[in-house]
């Protein structure tokens, strides 16, 4: 009676786990937020950044509500919050400021750009990607600092590791793949064979986390990436060509993420060019 | 070893005293033993223009002195100037690691008392003597001279290079002694298209100003690669550099891309005799700080508005803030003047920056940027001096009682930021201006205690509550034991390198095993779905 009664009671509770999991891995957004959740406290923890809860608070709710906001005045499909939650994690992790107001900006533009730049149900800009641009070109009193992941190697593995798994459910380890590779590649033909530089000095400046956050949490936002893979593959190398360009001619800080501002629209242009299904969150 | 050997003969920190080398290499003309140890640079940065001053405390025979900068442009004759070294005396001086001190007032009285001053270390510097000067043709096919001059006590070449090998061998056979594996170093930044500012001292000149000592050198230029070479620099080192940079910019602060810029800890507590030592607290504060945190990182010092802009300019000051006239010299020319009303518009911004750096750390040149953020930062400890007796009102009690507490704390700081076995120091928790503090709150002081004349009871023979159990063995803490403190931990004392970054490492292992766990975790419920499926 008692046996029955225990099992019953297991069965119950791991079904509940397993409903519980089943709802986790539903959606990739779902690791995705976790993943950056992870990052931004191991930053605060482990490589000295500064706590600014303020900051967090204001960049969450400004982007919840701006995300909130929109999504009541359009399709009703609150899920998208998710979206917002992934955006506001990113401006913690990227975006620099001192100022109230820009956060607010940021947090705004970052969420009204896939509101109001959307063709056939796709952004032409990378939410965050928009924000954080804009927000630099316009309010002139933010940035963003390359230098705040230092250079540990485990870390960066764990960031690749982590963005792998989301990439995998997404489908999106093309792009990724297409821009790192280029990236890297042009930079190592340049830097090492041409150059002459020492190896660690090749590493080191991908040692970078946020050029590892950008490889594997920004550039591959399935919406805003081109629908068909040798779309999305050919523009992710143009990604990494102007990166390339823009960091070792130009020493543009941030490059990739300026290049991927500056191509993201030709998204629209690759996917009349070449029709596929459109990716759609679940 | 490297670093016991470091602190011996560099009492570096703050006010820094010895200072030598720049980022270029120095090449010895003789076999003069030559360490590049540490140096100091200011950047002044305004859009793509960088002006860079470089100072160091040669400490060899001038005529072996000999500096190889790369940069991208070759120079114009105008844009190479000697300063005069004050200028970084002024600078070191005013943004220098500083101690605020502060004092109690008397419970018991009425009268206030209190203030604010700060602590300036001394910053010296010697240098060597002597004269010499040679130059040779270049070997025209590899080495070309693209420009000679002659500014001030130096004379100057900008060379350019098609490759590495006739680069090394033309300074070889132009007697200047080339580290060994040189070439390696210079080849990137020959393939990189730099030019190569090679400095000698022209002894005459020396001569004829009547002085031994060489001022710091200025170059200017426009690049948008907003860096400083270290790499050069490394290629005769022993050990560990330090280089101190002071950077002025327009808008705010400057700090490195490809580097973590890490504050130094700011507005801690410590004990009053730390006033005397304030050098070698600071030494073994960065010293400690540094093996926290990890070797590859610059380490921000200090960051304010030094324009008009700012009222404030320091709180305390260490030194008088840079006067508009220092500022221009060191290469700051956006202001926008108004002779009319003696005033300006514009805004500089000074950030000084310290690093130790070496091969194994450093990889990379230090890579700038220049942000926006305003905010102001020093690097300031705090010294708290009580109030002078009698405290025989009640209040006094309770005050003496609240200033053991706080000197307990203090001591407990000063041996986590430094290392410092602070357990001989216990006298300093007890007497407070020759009273003793009341104890019959402490569990610890119930046995050995008795009266004073005060009406308080003293401290006990016994240990306190301080940080390391270890026994009291001086009642009254000399000067010296504070020169020669006991370390709890290897951090100061030099040699293991290899450790940095202990805490940081342990951090990543837990992350990893987290991360694995996450990854398993996943994998498990993606099949199980699949099963189901």
């Amino acid at each position: 009676m008692i046996t029955t009664q225990i099992k019953s009671e297991l069965q119950h509770s791991s079904s509940l786990i397993n409903k519980a999991t089943d709802k986790f891995t539903s959606d990739p957004r779902h690791y995705q937020i976790t993943f950056l959740l992870i990052f931004l406290l191991f930053g605060i923890t482990n490589l000295g950044w500064e706590v600014e809860q303020f900051k967090f608070i204001v960049t969450f709710i400004t982007c919840l509500s701006t995300q909130a906001v929109f999504t009541y005045f359009t399709n009703k499909d609150f899920n998208s919050l998710k979206s917002a939650l992934i955006s506001s994690l990113s401006l913690c992790l990227m975006f620099k400021t001192n100022e109230m107001g820009t956060i607010f900006l940021a947090g705004f533009l970052s969420i009204a750009s896939k509101f109001m730049f959307r063709i056939n149900g796709k952004h032409i800009f990378n939410p965050t990607n928009f924000g954080i641009i804009i927000t630099i070109l316009l309010s002139g009193k933010a940035w963003i600092s390359p230098g705040q992941w230092g250079s540990n190697g485990l870390l960066l593995l764990f960031i690749g590791l982590l963005g792998l798994t989301v990439l995998l459910r997404v489908k999106r380890l093309d792009t990724a793949f297409a821009f790192f590779i280029t990236f890297v590649g042009l930079s190592f033909i340049r830097n090492v064979v041409y150059q002459g530089w020492p190896i660690d000095f090749f590493f080191h400046q991908f040692t970078s986390g946020t050029l590892l956050l950008f490889t594997f949490f920004m550039i591959t936002d399935p919406v805003s990436t081109p629908s068909h893979k040798i779309a999305r593959i050919v523009w992710s190398v143009l990604i990494g060509v102007v990166a390339f360009y823009m960091q070792h001619i130009l020493f543009v800080n941030g490059a990739p993420i300026w290049a991927l501002f500056i191509l993201s629209p030709l998204t629209i242009l690759f996917d009349k060019l070449f029709s596929a299904n459109q990716f759609k969150w679940k | 070893m490297i670093m016991k050997k470091l602190m011996t003969i560099l009492l570096l920190c703050a006010g820094a005293t010895k200072m030598s080398a720049f980022c270029g290499f120095y090449v010895a003309k003789a076999d003069a033993s030559l360490f590049n140890t540490s140096s100091q640079v200011i950047l002044a940065r305004n859009g793509q223009r960088s002006t860079i001053t470089m100072w160091s405390d040669f400490k060899g025979d001038v005529k072996d002195f000999a500096m190889v900068v790369p940069v991208p442009v070759v120079l114009k004759k105008t844009d190479i100037k000697v300063v005069e070294h004050t200028l970084f005396e002024m600078l070191d001086a005013y943004s220098g690691p500083r101690m605020a001190e502060y004092y109690d007032n008397n419970p018991c009285q009425n009268y206030d008392l209190e203030s604010v001053s700060d602590m300036a270390y001394p910053s010296s510097m010697a240098r060597g003597a002597g004269m010499q000067e040679e130059s040779k043709s270049a070997k025209k096919e590899v080495v070309k001279i693209e420009a000679r001059y002659s500014v001030g006590e130096y004379d100057i070449l900008i060379l350019s290079s098609k490759e590495s090998v006739g680069l090394a061998d033309w300074l070889t056979e132009n007697g200047y002694k080339i580290p060994s594996g040189a070439n390696e170093v210079l080849e990137p930044y020959i393939k990189s298209n730099m030019k190569f500012f090679v400095v000698k001292v022209n002894t005459d000149e020396l001569k004829k100003r009547g002085t031994s000592a060489i001022r710091p050198i200025q170059i200017s230029f426009n690049s948008p690669k907003f860096m400083l070479p270290i790499r050069l620099g490394m290629a005769n080192a022993n050990g560990k550099q330090d280089m101190i940079v002071y950077a002025l910019s327009k808008t705010g602060r400057v700090e490195t891309t490809n580097y973590r810029t890490l504050k130094m800890p700011t507005d801690n507590l410590v004990p009053e005799f730390v006033a005397d030592v304030f050098g070698k607290f600071y030494h073994d504060l960065y010293r400690k700080n540094m093996k926290r945190e990890g070797g590859n990182n610059v380490y921000l010092e200090y960051a304010w508005d030094v324009s008009m802009n700012a009222y404030i300019k320091c709180d305390p000051c260490s030194g008088t803030p840079p006067e508009i006239a220092e500022m221009m010299t060191a290469g700051v020319d956006w202001l926008d003047f108004d002779y009319h009303y003696n005033t300006y518009n514009g805004s500089v911004f000074l950030t000084r920056l310290h690093v130790t750096y070496d091969r194994e750390n450093f990889p990379q040149d230090l890579m700038f940027q220049e942000t926006p953020n305003k905010e102001n930062y020093q690097a300031r400890y705090v010294i708290t001096h009580p109030a002078q007796g009698p405290f025989d009102c009640s209040e006094g009690k309770n005050y003496l009682s609240s200033v053991y507490k706080r000197r307990v704390e203090e001591l407990q700081e000063l041996s986590r930021l430094t290392g410092w076995d602070v357990s001989n120091y216990a006298d300093y928790a007890y007497t407070i201006n020759g009273f003793k503090i009341p104890m019959e709150s402490k569990s610890t002081s119930t046995k050995n205690t008795k009266n004073d004349t005060t009406g308080f009871i003293s401290k006990p023979n016994n240990q306190i509550g301080l940080p390391n159990n270890g026994t009291i063995t001086s009642e009254n803490p000399t000067k010296e034991a504070v020169f020669n403190p006991i370390y709890l931990d290897d951090d100061n004392k030099g040699g293991n390198n290899s450790a940095d970054g202990s805490k940081g490492t342990d951090a990543y292992y837990i992350v990893a095993l987290g991360a694995m766990l996450l990854l398993l975790f996943m994998l498990i419920s993606s099949r199980r779905k699949r099963e189901s499926v």
